[in-house]
């Protein structure tokens, strides 16, 4: 697709009929929480070394994702207390070698949102991530727990994306 | 780690059967990823596992299971899709399972997902991807696997109904 027919499309969708609301039963919405992004070798032992480590330190974490981005590296996303992030920072630094973390970046405010009942519906999934992006609200992570969706975005943008999901998922 | 006393958590849910669908370095523009999300709910195809992640400013990564049987339904439109999402990679693995562990508060207990972790890693069980949240914890591994992730877990974590050995 090229670029002109990707704007077209966009203002193609803009200017749609706005679809259906989609009924949810409630959003929970975290406090200000730090995230922590990792990339690790494709190998099992980082990121559970990197957990154990943050665990013995009585950090306590939130929300991970963990995944394979190539053969050789994967993406290990953690949001912890914000007032945890300095001593979780020094604690990764100091251990950087030994755990074979290739880089360490943060976003120090972050909230999450979570939707549910979630009930793998891909409808759900697809009118989150379109309708913050619409409106300028990047997600920095998103998972599926059993009921639940849950989306890391910037606490700056937290009121935003509210307000976009509100125009999206009705509640009772 | 020490503990005084195992965590207690609720009957694993384990779904076998799966195929774990990849998009790396998907362009972060509104609406990339609604072909894909379309064509899933039009067939009425459940997301069990999902992990979206950002690495670099200007991208996302995507990452769904889905069961082989909504897999082999979708495939004759997978070349559209990744046309319409254009990622820089794009993998399929199979078969793959879920194993979903409920209810030791991840998010209120320091060193749950840890211990969780190392239970697998110990029993050489390889996690293709996880996701954390509030009570719940999956891990994406590969379906033969399950067995030896089922023991792991079984020695972790205290399950209603089982003997710890």
């Amino acid at each position: 697709m090229d670029e002109r027919s990707k704007t077209v499309e966009i203002i193609r969708r803009v200017g749609a009929p706005e679809p259906e609301k989609i009924s949810i039963t409630g959003i929970l919405k975290s406090q200000d929480l730090s995230l922590l992004l990792l990339t690790l070798p494709v190998t099992d032992d980082p990121p559970a070394a990197v957990l154990r480590l943050l665990g013995s330190h009585g950090v306590n974490i939130r929300f991970i994702t963990l995944y394979d981005t190539s053969p050789e590296s994967r993406l290990l996303t953690l949001c912890v207390e914000k007032e945890s992030l300095n001593a979780s920072l020094e604690l990764l630094r100091s251990q950087q070698a030994a755990l074979d973390i290739q880089s360490i970046s943060h976003h120090p405010r972050v909230r999450i949102v979570s939707l549910y009942p979630y009930k793998e519906r891909a409808q759900v999934v697809e009118r989150l991530l379109t309708s913050l992006r619409l409106s300028g609200v990047e997600p920095l992570a998103v998972n599926n727990a059993s009921s639940v969706l849950s989306c890391v975005l910037s606490s700056e943008k937290f009121q935003e994306a509210l307000s976009c999901l509100d125009h999206v998922f009705e509640l009772p | 780690m020490e503990r005084v006393e195992p965590l207690q958590i609720f009957p694993l849910k384990i779904t076998r059967g799966l195929v774990q669908l990849s998009f790396l370095g998907i362009p972060s523009r509104p609406g990339m990823t609604r072909p894909l999300f379309d064509i899933l709910n039009r067939q009425g195809i459940a997301i069990k596992h999902l992990v979206e992640g950002c690495r670099e400013q200007a991208t996302s990564d995507l990452l769904i299971c889905i069961t082989k049987e909504a897999f082999s339904r979708l495939r004759g439109e997978l070349s559209e899709i990744r046309l319409r999402l254009q990622p820089r990679d794009f993998a399929v693995r199979e078969p793959v399972a879920v194993v979903r562990t409920l209810g030791p508060h991840f998010d209120l207990r320091p060193g749950t997902s840890g211990l969780l972790l190392t239970a697998l890693v110990q029993a050489g069980v390889r996690i293709y991807s996880n996701a954390t949240t509030i009570t719940s914890s999956s891990c994406v591994i590969p379906e033969e696997q399950v067995e030896a992730a089922e023991r792991a877990i079984g020695k972790a974590f205290l399950i209603p109904g089982a003997r710890r050995t």
